[in-house]
């Protein structure tokens, strides 16, 4: 009778090892053959101590697919391995307070120098920055095409009391889109305003099934279009640009931080060759870029 | 001649509360004792403390004169066997149920042709490669009686193993048992409420009443007496005992 | 609906032509819940044996948390585990966040409740006497757990299912823990759920199928087993 019991556990056993065989150096052939025939810079050497680079960023740079290009060109060029920790804003500048991450990829402004200025991270860098659009069904219940401002388009909104839904989630997105409520001197409140609690593609995706407005950064959308029944209602006002900003975290107040791996990845993502590459990136697939680069750029934000 | 198994002075308390205090009773090599008294007298508690699966509040179990202790309890038990009410067999084929206990005391190799000689004598060989499970009542309590001989115990230790065998097989498993248990010579200890099968097979009678014995004597003896006498006899038995103990 | 038939479309032409990203993120899915039901199994197994045996003081407490951990959310196991793993946490000093490691013990947490609860379950369904007969065959302690884990290896088998399948379907914990670093740490849940956020649904739909054939092979095969003895 034992034999089954030993048959069950070989079942399990040989689970558990047959995914253990083929996997030998996990991202060792992970840059993509196009960024290693177009470059054809050899691999450095594995750089001495912690290989391993702790990125927290933002669902959006993940989402749009932004870093599948960047990364592995990043770990080709300097023998890192990144992990990337795609979380909001909000917890991934928590992440970089606490000391559990050695670099921040986010488009928080005003959290972000609160961070800077705790001492937590240092050396904050302007890398890019796309922009945010406000989205809606195309019947545009609220009549906020055309409207003069941002301000004036969630006055709108607001008063027709049409559904508008919010990321809720503490995100860039979410802060940026607190803020433009605060502007417009209306505390968002009452049926007409919900909260997913989720991401940006959840959030559009909501959006879109219930026919409500809501704030977003355009790569994200662009890369959702397909899926959604929502169009562009209000775009290139100065207010809803997006910024993202590139800080190491201080390895001064956090010993166990991989300060080479954290430096390395923020100069990597301010160096001009990878500004060249995010300036590109989305061309192919949406006919626009859905990033625009702007290392060295006065930091005005 | 001293005794196989004998307890002294034992006291059995749970929680808290005394429910078996047995001074002394002593098993005599070839003999049958059978242990009778109403339900919750203590008759099975008395035989767990016997088989030395339980060590008792306090007294002790004496094997062959040597103390019980819970050091050397294993051994002992090595050297006994139980049938219960209930055929308990494992849920794997019958020849393996027959066979486990040598295999437990590493008698792997004469293990299988035991357990067939004796699932043999009990009328159940054909079942040998069935799976236990599968049996009737009777079929299994044969199976278990099987286990237990294949030990080839010192002291044969039985709770009312009749009880759950249907009426009209009983008989018959019972004379059965009886040929075997004196072809075999074994010493047992029965417990039972049954006085047909204390006539058939007991050579010593021991009254168990509220935790304690109050009596000891031939079957017969106990038969004839007068208090004692009630429980022998099936019409006024349920009354036996300091009324409304029931017997079932 | 053409979503659902173009998402069986894309798992059909994911599993034929091996595209290696999916390969290689099966295989860790694999590799990360096969061992954590493993490690759950040495550890739940003795511990529900033990409970349901054991009698001492505070052991409802203890079999009344097993019985709640059976339906402890895996998003809140993922952030004890961070807690416990993340740099300056008291573990570390290990520097076992973000890797595989990290969600074999998280999913280990997961499943251990659940493979010890079942046990536990399995062993009281027995008859309490038949701990007496065993004790009275002669077993020594060693051969009397032995048995009791024979009576009991349909329960154990049920176990093993449920263990494995709270483990391979749940996000939350090895989202947490894990981080769903590309090439690394990224199991088939922690992919679907990217898959979905970025948009690609059928893509998410072909890994969920991937995830559920999976699942399903596994459970049979152990159902084969179990179902062998009915006696229903």
């Amino acid at each position: 009778m034992k034999k089954y019991l030993i048959f069950a556990l070989c079942v399990l056993a040989t689970a558990a090892l047959f995914g253990c065989t083929p996997k030998a150096q996990p991202q060792s052939n992970s840059p993509t053959e196009e960024s290693s025939s177009k470059e054809p810079v050899p691999p450095v050497s594995a750089p001495a101590g912690n290989k391993d680079v702790i990125l927290a960023t933002t669902t959006s740079t993940q989402d749009s697919g932004l870093l599948d290009v960047l990364i592995p060109l990043f770990e080709q060029k300097t023998g890192y391995r990144v992990k990337t920790v795609a979380v909001g804003t909000g917890q991934a500048l928590a992440m970089g307070e606490r000391g559990e991450a050695d670099v921040l990829l986010v488009h928080a402004p005003e959290a972000e120098k609160k961070v800077v200025v705790s001492g937590a991270a240092i050396n904050r860098r302007l890398v890019m920055h796309n922009d945010f659009i406000i989205v809606g069904p195309k019947e545009d219940p609220a009549k906020i095409k055309g409207s003069r401002s941002t301000v004036e388009a969630f006055q709108k909104i607001a008063k027709a009391k049409a559904l508008f839904i919010s990321r809720g989630d503490d995100s860039g997105t979410n802060k940026k889109e607190l803020e433009l409520w605060k502007a417009a001197q209306i505390e968002p409140k009452g049926s007409w305003y919900q909260e997913s609690g989720t991401g940006m593609g959840q959030t559009l995706t909501i959006a879109s099934e219930k026919g409500g407005y809501t704030l977003t950064d355009r790569a994200t959308y662009l890369a959702l279009k397909k899926n959604l029944s929502l169009v562009i209602l209000l775009e290139g006002d100065k207010s809803l640009l997006n910024v993202y900003h590139v800080m190491q975290v201080n390895p001064e107040k956090f010993p166990r931080v991989n300060a080479a791996g954290g430096k390395a990845f923020a100069d990597f993502m301010v160096d001009p060759e990878t500004q060249k590459v995010i300036a590109s990136f989305g061309k192919d697939k949406f006919g626009e870029p859905l990033f625009f680069p702007d290392a060295g750029k006065p930091d005005i934000y | 001649m001293t005794a196989v198994l004998e307890a002294r002075d034992i006291v059995i308390k749970k929680g808290g509360r005394r429910i078996l205090s047995v001074d002394h009773l002593a098993v005599e090599p070839g003999e049958v004792l059978a242990i009778i008294g109403p339900n919750g007298a203590g008759k099975s508690t008395l035989l767990t403390v016997l088989a030395c699966l339980d060590l008792p509040t306090s007294g002790a179990v004496f094997f062959h004169g040597r103390r019980v202790t819970r050091a050397n309890a294993l051994a002992v038990r090595r050297r006994l066997a139980v049938v219960f009410q209930e055929p308990l067999l494992l849920d794997t084929t019958v020849l393996e149920n027959a066979a486990i206990g040598l295999k437990l005391r590493g008698r792997r190799r004469e293990a299988e042709a035991k357990a067939r000689a004796w699932l043999a004598r009990f009328g159940v060989g054909h079942l040998a490669a069935q799976q236990a499970l599968t049996l009737s009542g009777g079929e299994a309590q044969r199976v278990s009686l099987a286990r237990a001989f294949a030990l080839e115990p010192e002291v044969l230790l039985l709770d009312e193993p009749f009880a759950s065998v249907d009426v009209i097989a009983r008989a018959g498993l019972i004379q059965e048992f009886k040929s075997i248990l004196s072809s075999t010579g074994t010493t047992a200890v029965l417990v039972t409420h049954d006085f047909r099968e204390v006539s058939a097979l007991a050579t010593r009678v021991a009254v168990l009443f509220d935790g304690t014995v109050q009596a000891e004597g031939p079957p017969e003896a106990i038969a004839a007496h007068p208090r004692w006498g009630a429980l022998a006899d099936p019409r006024t038995a349920s009354g036996a005992g300091s009324g409304g103990c029931g017997w079932h | 609906m053409d979503l659902v038939v173009q998402g069986l479309v894309k798992a059909f032409r994911l599993l034929l032509s091996g595209d290696p990203e999916v390969l290689e993120i099966t295989l860790l899915t694999l590799r990360v819940s096969g061992l954590a039901t493993l490690i759950s199994l040495f550890l739940g197994v003795p511990l529900g044996l033990y409970l349901a045996v054991a009698r001492f003081r505070g052991r409802e407490l203890v079999v009344g948390a097993v019985n709640t951990g059976m339906g402890l959310p895996p998003t809140v196991v993922g952030l004890w585990v961070s807690i416990l793993l993340w740099r300056n946490g008291p573990l570390g000093m290990l520097g076992l966040m973000y890797t595989p490691t990290a969600i074999v013990i998280a999913q280990a947490v997961i499943a251990l409740p659940v493979v010890t609860g079942l046990t536990m379950a399995a062993v009281q369904q027995l008859s309490p006497k038949l701990r007496l007969q065993v004790l009275a065959l002669g077993a020594s302690p060693l051969q009397f757990w032995w048995i009791i884990l024979r009576e009991v290896r349909f329960g154990i088998l049920a176990a093993v299912m449920a263990g494995l399948g709270s483990v391979i379907s749940e996000v939350g914990a090895s989202m947490a823990v894990g981080g769903n670093v590309r090439g690394y740490t990224r199991v088939l849940t922690t992919a679907i759920v990217l898959e979905v956020s970025k948009g690609n649904f059928d893509m998410a739909l072909a890994l969920g199928f991937v995830l559920m054939v999976l699942t399903y092979s596994i459970t049979y095969a152990l159902t084969i087993v179990q179902q062998r003895r009915r006696r229903w």
